[in-house]
């Protein structure tokens, strides 16, 4: 009994935590408002930029405000800084999401499909995105250079999920060429 | 044949007899000729950035450099000054904050204004917003603009705490004066 209310307690926070991300992303009517393309460049940009995170994520720079020693610039850049952190977890959810789109389309017409590595690449997916909302809650609570080990992971995770799809996506197009009736 | 003149915003008249062989360099060379004949008579990124950014025409985000369009393909010169456009936004936008207040300090020297004026004309106006290459990655934009309102704070700390610090002290005389 305790084990299913447990189940359920996660399976509920699981939940909010993605709606929570999904409506942030919404609510800032930004990237889902731009053209295809655009997200596409944009989402390799990110995903293929661990060092992005890094930086948002790094407590260099906030040593280096501390040691001006003004508590107002830190506040400063702690306001800042947290802007920034939750822009880059809203972009990364949206993007990854817009990746698993892209896979799903392309899983539909290959025909070869691997299904522990679609089981793998599903369970990333459904991780990454709890810990962006974990990020999503986490970087209003506390300062973003703590948790720089966890936007690290989350960077790793939609490398490679990215890179998951991208590699798909060619298999597929290989397949197209080989297959006798293609032009 | 490699280009033999500067690219240092001289404008040179266009060799309409030049083959299309000698105009053969690919995107490549332009952007290589780019770096080594201009960008790097620039001193720091920031001042690269906002150089790359005046060769953008704001109405059509094209851009153009009467130098590099004399040795190659407008389309190869275009495509190098975007390219080096995004590179050293991308490098700025993840460059550590420390390393940003260096290079704005820099600038600030370089443009010979006095350090007050340039701060408070930056921190109002923003300037920096239009240096911005189109199409990059809006969180990288976002830690950009963040950072040089950051670094433009630190510097008025700076100038506060020191009013004859290094900014002032440094500063050169400005012709106009």
């Amino acid at each position: 009994m305790i084990g299913v209310s447990l189940f359920l307690a996660v399976a509920v926070l699981l939940f909010l935590l993605l709606f929570f991300v999904g409506r942030g992303a919404e609510s800032t009517g930004e990237l889902i408002s731009r053209p295809d393309d655009q997200i596409r460049h944009g989402y390799q940009d990110t995903l293929y930029s661990p060092e992005l995170a890094r930086r948002i994520f790094s407590p260099e720079d906030r040593k280096f405000i501390s040691s001006t020693g003004s508590p107002q610039l830190l506040r400063i850049y702690g306001e800042e800084r947290r802007g920034v952190a939750l822009h880059w977890v809203r972009q990364t959810s949206n993007e990854i999401r817009t990746v698993m789109r892209e896979h799903a389309l392309t899983a539909r017409q290959s025909e070869n499909l691997e299904v522990t590595g679609e089981a793998k690449l599903f369970f990333q997916y459904i991780e990454l995105r709890s810990i962006c909302g974990l990020l999503a809650i986490f970087v209003r609570l506390l300062s973003p250079h703590v948790l720089c080990d966890l936007a690290a992971y989350a960077s790793k995770l939609s490398y490679q999920i990215g890179r998951a799809q991208q590699d798909l996506a060619n298999a597929a197009q290989l397949a197209t060429f080989r297959s006798p009736g293609a032009p | 044949m490699r280009p033999s003149s500067q690219h240092s915003g001289v404008p040179v008249p266009r060799e309409d007899g030049m083959s299309n062989a000698a105009k053969r360099v690919t995107m490549h060379d332009a952007y290589e000729d780019l770096l080594r004949r201009t960008l790097s008579k620039i001193s720091g990124d920031l001042g690269r950035l906002i150089y790359l950014a005046s060769t953008r025409d704001y109405n059509t985000g094209t851009y153009h450099h009467e130098g590099l369009c004399v040795c190659y393909r407008g389309e190869d010169a275009r495509m190098a000054l975007r390219t080096a456009h995004r590179d050293v936004f991308c490098r700025l936008a993840v460059s550590s904050l420390e390393e940003l207040v260096e290079q704005l300090e820099m600038y600030v020297q370089m443009s010979q204004e006095a350090p007050e004026e340039f701060h408070q004309a930056w921190e109002e106006l923003e300037p920096y917003r239009i240096a911005i290459p189109m199409q990059v990655n809006s969180t990288m934009v976002q830690l950009f603009l963040s950072n040089v309102r950051l670094a433009l704070k630190v510097l008025r700390l700076r100038q506060s705490q020191n009013p004859a610090g290094p900014s002032a002290a440094s500063q050169l005389p400005s012709p106009v004066r």
